[in-house]
Formats: C-alpha cells, sequence, structure tokens
C-alpha cells in the first residue's frame, strides 16, 4: 500500500539522484522540477507583461501623447500585458508552479498522477507564450483587449493573421490548463496519503482542487468560442456576424461564462496561500476549516451563474440585469466568510510578521478594497455609469490582480527555504513588502477617482482634468516597479548567498506535510506515503 | 500499484468526457442562445405569429420605421412611410423601398430588430420580405411589405408600460457567394421574388 503510487520511480534508486541537465529540466517528469520551471516561465512574463504595464504607465503620466503615438500599438500592449498577466504569469506561477510543487507534498504523494501529462502541460504552456509573443510581430499585433470581443477581433478591424496568433496561443494555454486540471484532481482524489481524508487536507490543496474543477468547466467553452471566431475569421462561418444571422453578443456570453470564473481561478490558489500562511504565523490552526473549504467551492459554483454582469450595457432588459445583480451581490457571502476566518485565525494568536504574513496581511487588505468596489459595480443601474472607466480598472487590479500577486510574493518567502534549501534575507523581504504596498497603493488607489470622474479605459491619451490623479497613479508604478526590480535583488541573493534553510524555518505553526521533509526538499519524497490515520486535519 | 493506476485512469477519462462535454455544450449554445432569444425576445427579437390576435384595444401606438444598408451592398433602401399609428392589437401593413444602384442582379438578407429591446417579444410579424431573400435587376426598384401587429400585453406588463412607441428597424445585408453557409443560418426559403 505504501509503495502504491510510485510506479513512475522505478528507474531512481535513491532520493538524491538527478538526471543530467536536458533530461531534468526538458524532460522532467518530476514535479518539483516542473513547479519549478513553470516558476521561471512565470518571472519571465511578469517581466515583459510588467515592461508593457510601465510603459502604458509612462505614456499615461501626463496627458497629451507623448511615447506612444501608434495607438494600435497601445491597443496592443494592453492587449498583451492582460493576457500575459492571467495565463502567463498569475496562473503558470500559482497552479503550475507552487501547485505542483506543494500539492503533492501536502498530500503526501510521491508525485502527481501523470508525470508524463505534466510535462505536456509545461511545454503547451511554454508554446502558448511564443504564439502570443509571434503575435505582436504579426501585421499590426492583436489590440482586441483580453476579451477578443467581435467585430473588433474579426477580419475587418484585424485582417492579419495577429489574431489568429492570439487565438492559437490561448488554445495552447487553455489545453496545457485543462490537462493539468485533470491532472490535480485525480492527484488529489487517488492519490492522497492513507488516513488524510478530504475533510483533513490542507486549504491549499482544497484551493488547488475547486480551481482544477473551474478550469475543467470555464476553459472547454472558451476553446469553443475562441474556435467559432477562428472559423469566423477564416472559413466564413457567421457565428458571430449579424450578415449571416450570427450575434457578437453571443461572444461575449460565451467569454464571460469562461471569463468570470477565470478571475475566481486566478483567485482562488491565492486563498489557499493565504490560508496556509495566517495559519502558520498565527500559530493557530485555521478557523472554522471546513467553512472554509465550502466557501471556496460555494465562490466557485456562484462563480459560473454571474457571468452577465460584465455585460450590464449590452441591452439585457431590466428583470435579467436584477438577477444578475443579486446573484453577483451573493459572493460577498463567502469572500466574506473566508475574510472573517482570517481574521479569526488571528485574533489571539501569537502573531509572528515574518514577510510571509506582511504579504498575508497585504493581501487581505487589498482584496476588501477590491471587494467593496465590487459590490458597487455590481449594481447594473451603477454599472451603466462605472462601465469602461478607470474605476473598474482600478476594481479588478484590486481584487484580483495585485491581490494575486500578493499572494505569489507571500507564496515564494514562505517556500523558497523548502524550494531552494536557502532562505531569503528577512530585511531585505519586509523592505521589499513595504516599497511594493505603497507602490500598488499609490498606483491604483488614485485610479478610483479618475474613473468616478469619468475616465475612459484603453485610451492612451484623456482631458487635462485628469492629469492630477495619473500623475499620482505613475509614480505609484515607477515605486512599484523599484520594488519588484527590489524582489529580483533578493531572488539572487538568496541563491547566491542565502543562509541554509531548516527543515521548518517558521517553528509549531507550520504542520503541513512539507515542512517534514527535509530543505530543499529532495528530489523524490514519500515514496513511502506517511500514515495520517488518527491526526488532526493539516490546515 | 497497478490498481491505482487504473483508478486515475479511469477518474481522467471521467474528467475528459466533461471537458469534452463542455466543449459541446459551447456549440451547442449557438442554436439554443438563438431559441431563447426567439421563445422571450431578448435583445429585441420579435416575435412571429400567423394573425393578430381577435382582441382590439383603443390604446394608441406608434411604429416608426429604420433602415440601414451594409456598405458593400449597393442598394438605396428605405422606409416608404417614417411611423404609423396604430391600435394595441390592430394589424398593420407598412412599405419599405429598395432600389438596386449597380448594373448587376444582386440578393440581399434583411436582418432586424426592434427598440427598446425589452418590447421584442410583443412586436409580433405576421408576413415581412425579411423571412426571406430578396434579389433586384440592376436598376429595378421594389416596394417591400411587413405585416405586424403589437401585443395589447404589452400595456399590461409593468416592465413594458411605459412604451409608447416602437423602432423596427432593418439592415440589409449583400448574399454571400457560398450559398451552404449561409443558408444553413439563415434557411431562406428560395422565394425570392415575394416584393
Amino acid at each position: 500500500m505504501a509503495n502504491a503510487a510510485d510506479a513512475h520511480h522505478d528507474d531512481h534508486g535513491h532520493d538524491d539522484h538527478y538526471p543530467g541537465f536536458f533530461s531534468r529540466w526538458f524532460c522532467s517528469t518530476n514535479h518539483k522540477d516542473i513547479g519549478t520551471v513553470y516558476l521561471y516561465l512565470s518571472m519571465f512574463a511578469a517581466i515583459v507583461g510588467g515592461g508593457m504595464s510601465w510603459y502604458i504607465r509612462l505614456e499615461l503620466a501626463e496627458p497629451g501623447i507623448q511615447h506612444i503615438d501608434d495607438f494600435q500599438f497601445y491597443n496592443v500592449l494592453l492587449t498583451a500585458h492582460g493576457f500575459l498577466m492571467v495565463f502567463f504569469v498569475v496562473m503558470p506561477a500559482m497552479i503550475g508552479g507552487f501547485g505542483n510543487w506543494f500539492v503533492p507534498l501536502m498530500i503526501g504523494a510521491p508525485d502527481m498522477a501523470f508525470p508524463r501529462m505534466n510535462n505536456i502541460s509545461l511545454w503547451l504552456t511554454f508554446a502558448g507564450l511564443g504564439m502570443l509573443l509571434i503575435s505582436a510581430f504579426v501585421g499590426s499585433g492583436v489590440g482586441t483587449g483580453w476579451t477578443v470581443y467581435p467585430p473588433l477581433s474579426s477580419g475587418i478591424y484585424h485582417p492579419s493573421a495577429a489574431v489568429d496568433f492570439g487565438i492559437l496561443s490561448l488554445h495552447l494555454a487553455g489545453a496545457a490548463s485543462i490537462l493539468g486540471a485533470i491532472n490535480f484532481i485525480v492527484t488529489i482524489f487517488n492519490m492522497r496519503a492513507p488516513g488524510m481524508t478530504m475533510h483533513k487536507m490542507p486549504l491549499f490543496v482544497w484551493s488547488i482542487l475547486v480551481t482544477a474543477f473551474l478550469l475543467l468547466l470555464a476553459l472547454p467553452v472558451l476553446a469553443g468560442a475562441l474556435t467559432m471566431l477562428l472559423t469566423d475569421r477564416n472559413f466564413g462561418t457567421h457565428f458571430f456576424d449579424p450578415a449571416g444571422g450570427g450575434d457578437p453578443i453571443l461572444w461575449q456570453h460565451l467569454f464571460w461564462f469562461f471569463g468570470h470564473p477565470e478571475v475566481y481561478i486566478i483567485i482562488l490558489p491565492a486563498f489557499g496561500i493565504i490560508s496556509q500562511i495566517v495559519s502558520t504565523f498565527s500559530k493557530k490552526p485555521v478557523f472554522g476549516y471546513l467553512g472554509m473549504a465550502y466557501a471556496m467551492a460555494a465562490i466557485g459554483v456562484v462563480g459560473f451563474v454571474v457571468w452577465a454582469h460584465h455585460m450590464y450595457t449590452v441591452g439585457l432588459d431590466v428583470d435579467t440585469r436584477a438577477y444578475f445583480t443579486a446573484a453577483t451581490m451573493v459572493i460577498a457571502v463567502p469572500t466574506g466568510v473566508k475574510i472573517f476566518s482570517w481574521l479569526a485565525t488571528m485574533w489571539g494568536g501569537s502573531i509572528d510578521f515574518k514577510t510571509p504574513m506582511l504579504y498575508a496581511f497585504g493581501f487581505i487588505f487589498l482584496f476588501v478594497v477590491g471587494g467593496v468596489t465590487g459590490v458597487t459595480l455590481a449594481n447594473s443601474s451603477a454599472d451603466l455609469v462605472f462601465h469602461d472607466t478607470y474605476f473598474v480598472v482600478a476594481h479588478f487590479h484590486y481584487v484580483m490582480a495585485i491581490a494575486a500577486i500578493f499572494a505569489m510574493f507571500g507564496a515564494w518567502y514562505y517556500w523558497i527555504g523548502k524550494m531552494s534549501g536557502k532562505q531569503y534575507s528577512e530585511g531585505l523581504g519586509k523592505l521589499q513588502f513595504w516599497v511594493f504596498f505603497v507602490g500598488v497603493n499609490l498606483l491604483f488607489f488614485p485610479q478610483h477617482f479618475a474613473g468616478l470622474a469619468g475616465m475612459p479605459r484603453r485610451i492612451p491619451d484623456y482631458p487635462d482634468a485628469y492629469a492630477g490623479w495619473n500623475y499620482i497613479s505613475s509614480v505609484g508604478a515607477l515605486i512599484t516597479a523599484i520594488g519588484t526590480v527590489l524582489f529580483f535583488v533578493i531572488l539572487f541573493r538568496t541563491y547566491a548567498a542565502g543562509s541554509k534553510a531548516e527543515q521548518n524555518p517558521w517553528g509549531e505553526g507550520a504542520t503541513t506535510l512539507e515542512w517534514h521533509v527535509p530543505s530543499p526538499a529532495p528530489f523524490h519524497t514519500f515514496e513511502d506515503q506517511p500514515d495520517m490515520s488518527g491526526k488532526a486535519p493539516a490546515e | 500499484m497497478a490498481n491505482v493506476r487504473d483508478k486515475n485512469l479511469k477518474t481522467a477519462m471521467v474528467l475528459f468526457t466533461v471537458v469534452a462535454g463542455m466543449v459541446g455544450l459551447a456549440f451547442a449554445s449557438v442554436p439554443l442562445y438563438r431559441i431563447f432569444c426567439q421563445v422571450t425576445g431578448l435583445g429585441g427579437t420579435p416575435g412571429v405569429q400567423a394573425s393578430a390576435p381577435e382582441v382590439k384595444t383603443d390604446t394608441d401606438f406608434i411604429v416608426r420605421f429604420d433602415a440601414n444598408t451594409n456598405p458593400d451592398l449597393p442598394w438605396k433602401f428605405k422606409p416608404v412611410q417614417r411611423e404609423v399609428h396604430l391600435k394595441l392589437g390592430e394589424e398593420k401593413l407598412a412599405f419599405y423601398e429598395a432600389t438596386n444602384m449597380s448594373d448587376k442582379p444582386i440578393t440581399g438578407t434583411a436582418t432586424f430588430n426592434v427598440t427598446p429591446l425589452k418590447a421584442g417579444q410583443f412586436f409580433v410579424k405576421i408576413d415581412c420580405f425579411c423571412f426571406t431573400e430578396q434579389t433586384l435587376e440592376p436598376g429595378q426598384t421594389i416596394d417591400m411589405p411587413v405585416t405586424f401587429y403589437v401585443d395589447p400585453e404589452i400595456y399590461n406588463k409593468v416592465n413594458t408600460r411605459d412604451v409608447k412607441t416602437i423602432t423596427l428597424s432593418y439592415t440589409f445585408y449583400p448574399k454571400e457567394e457560398e450559398e451552404g453557409k449561409v443558408s444553413a443560418l439563415s434557411q431562406p426559403s428560395k422565394a425570392g421574388e415575394k416584393g
């Protein structure tokens, strides 16, 4: 029984037997190595996608046109920024990176259920990233926004093959994520250590499980819609073309049926990470463990029936909008349960303000600010005014973009000792947190005011009236950039001169199974699965 | 050892089936969406009936007419009358006029909707040139009829009671060369010479 699931490792005799460079990193079937490559992929994409956003902020620092006089190029920048950050930064890091690294470790499994399929997912993601980068150099690029609405994305307005490359990029990234999701679900269902019941799994594992189900149900719909768009563009079909009996609004329904669960795909793993960190550094089990797990499941379910709140302005009738308003507000209940439980976990705990815990605090603050504006935007009548303004930009950057980035930074500081065997510098980590925290708030908070004053999204220029808040926002972007550079300094310093990480650097609060293996985690772990019967839930 | 692998493969097969099902659902959404709009009148989709109801009312109502032409179609297309006054439930006949400005015969099809969008389900067509394709010889001008009524229910529903005017809008597109692709979607009955 104990050796039941390690059939794939017959050829490796020892825990520390590493294959050569090429077979280790390119042909890898090891969940830890694949996770590491995903993290590097994410960092590369973050530099590219972040660079684009800083270029955008540079242009928007003052009214008038300073740096980007080709407006289609501006559209290409903001589109690629969205695609990169969603599909090639957050998803690879949270699910591919930390998910691959720590789901098998936390459930006491020797590896993922299908290690070779895991490798396919990794390289399909790379191929998708390559396609997206190529699209920028084809014709006038993809200037559609990440929502790719027809008719802007149709042959009339984007005649070059750039949009086709973009579509194929999303197809590849989507296929990679679907395969990854199947891998995670099978692993979590079938390969838990004996005695680790579903209700004993760490909350990070729960979050990846719910995320995997969302991927499984949402991404095929995107794939179908993208295929229709591809045939509309190239093979004369009329799915979204009214001239042939189609309807462009259908694209919006299909896109957002995928797109809304997609934002939960981004934020749910962050919930899991934050639960682990808050519990560790408060030295207490998570308050309301089952409530936390099922709140995530509820968010996943409700996330599939609220998609039209992205489309209040297309002419939905008043009853439909009333339904989507109410359904959207319902989501505030399970997310409220989560915020409450994190605070209740900290309450009375012996809190240790290490860098990961600071990032957890930062995450909770950002998520609450973004959640409050989310409830505002859920009102369909108010949204008619907010739609496509910077208020929306500020909202979603708070609630899912920088909140997710905070969770990723927190996870990196939390687990880097386990992953690399080297510990980061606590002083530099705290400095990086404060620089980044001040930067992103200065960057995104003023956008609320610019948006309320009516500043539209996706426009490279604006009237002088918006100049003040935009200038502050761009200064915030500069501070955020300094914080990002500081992170990479810390990363290199950790590898080059980090102190040796202990098996458990966090003390009594860190109870999950990854802290029961040495640091760095050996190449093979849990070939003999631990017996978890009779032990407390490992939250 | 083998039984965990079998269990894994079995679970994976179930999950792959779910993925295939969701892809299928995405494509099934195309006809389902159309049927949904036709049944509920959402998005300004007018209804179609064989004849007007027996109920006549004294409530005054205005229907306005709007015409658009795709730039690829060299036709002049306009309503003969800007608006008609009618009672709720009353059957009315109105005409549009189209002229082929080019020197070759051209076939066109019209799409339509009504605004306000919420009134779609109460605007009912009995017969319309838009049900079929229209072919115009070079220079030919035809009058194209549309027969319709406004369902008196519009006055009984709280959401639509404020509507006193409906605008009926058409957009004419050239019919594409590829026969099969267009007809699969718009199902023309080939009775082109109605006008």
